[in-house]
């Protein structure tokens, strides 16, 4: 790998985000990886390549724990210090995506097949900041500007 | 045998309810196997276990001939996959079943799709229970690699490298 080759950063949480974001893994072949995801169980499933962050689930019902998710997405950047972020959500995705914004890198965001008439509250947040952002529904893709349907994964 | 899986964090019992007081009035050719989860509702009419593991979950799936599930994504593309026709329930906040109603948006537009049946009260249950057999779900045309070819062109198209 040469020296300015770039790090992808992917954060999906445990269950049905991360399981759409792993039907695209082709998109980040050749290229050195890093996870954040939220319980230890899924760790065997993201294989071998790069190193995989667990900070815990959180929602808007726990702030405490939202704090404490948000401080750890926080230092595993400041670390890993990724070019580019690609997340399907939710929570830690999101953060993890602002915060990977804010330290200059290009976020790339999918947002979950379950949202079909609106984006996900972690989309909406997210959609200011996204260099790409994509829908699985065209319907979406027509209502929201700068939102791409290409497909669905799933 | 028809497979009734609820999943295993949060309980449903009104989908276990449903089914089994749909069996004190009609029957059906099919036995109902289910796995509950944390649900604490004791059917009646059929066997129910707390939680199976992942090989004798895998085990029932396959050998049923039909599902009743909630509309969680994992469970929708179980089914799919399997080619299984599903009869999905919602999840509703209303219940205290999940912390929001996404599952209901998702579960019509499957429906509408001709990928799964939908159910949202216990009379509909009744109503669709019956058609479950006969339904034959439309495959799903996913195209995950086109999502995956769009990021990677994005993802080059940045790379100074």
């Amino acid at each position: 790998m040469n020296q300015t080759s770039m790090k992808i950063c992917l954060a999906g949480s445990a269950g049905g985000h991360l399981s759409q974001l792993l039907k695209i893994a082709s998109a980040w072949s050749g290229y050195e990886v890093c996870w954040i995801t939220t319980t230890e169980v899924v760790r065997a499933s993201l294989g071998e390549q790069g190193n995989v962050h667990v900070v815990g689930e959180c929602n808007r019902q726990h702030p405490v724990r939202v704090l404490r998710v948000f401080l750890r997405c926080l230092r595993i950047l400041r670390r890993e210090r990724p070019d580019v972020v690609i997340s399907t959500g939710a929570a830690p995705g999101c953060m993890a995506a602002i915060l990977g914004h804010l330290a200059g890198a290009k976020v790339i965001w999918l947002d979950s097949i379950t949202n079909v008439n609106r984006l996900s509250l972690s989309g909406r947040l997210v959609r200011p900041f996204a260099d790409l952002f994509l829908v699985q529904w065209p319907a979406l893709a027509r209502k929201y500007r700068g939102v791409e349907y290409v497909g669905a994964v799933i | 045998m028809i497979f009734l899986t609820v999943g295993t964090q949060f309980p449903f019992d009104r989908l276990v309810r449903a089914v089994d007081d749909f069996f004190d009035a009609y029957e059906l050719d099919d036995e109902v196997f289910a796995q509950i989860g944390s649900s604490t509702y004791t059917p009646r009419h059929f066997e129910a276990v707390g939680v199976l593991d992942k090989e004798a979950f895998d085990r029932r799936f396959r050998q049923a001939n039909a599902i009743i599930g909630h509309a969680g994504m994992g469970t929708i593309t179980l089914a799919l996959d399997c080619g299984k026709p599903l009869l999905a329930m919602p999840r509703r906040k209303k219940y205290g079943e999940v912390v929001n109603d996404h599952q209901v948006a998702l579960a019509d537009e499957f429906e509408a799709l001709g990928h799964i049946l939908v159910a949202h009260s216990a009379s509909e249950l009744a109503a669709k229970l019956t058609r479950l057999k006969v339904f034959t779900p439309q495959p799903r045309a996913a195209s995950p690699d086109a999502v995956a070819d769009r990021i990677s062109w994005f993802v080059r198209s940045i790379d100074p490298g």
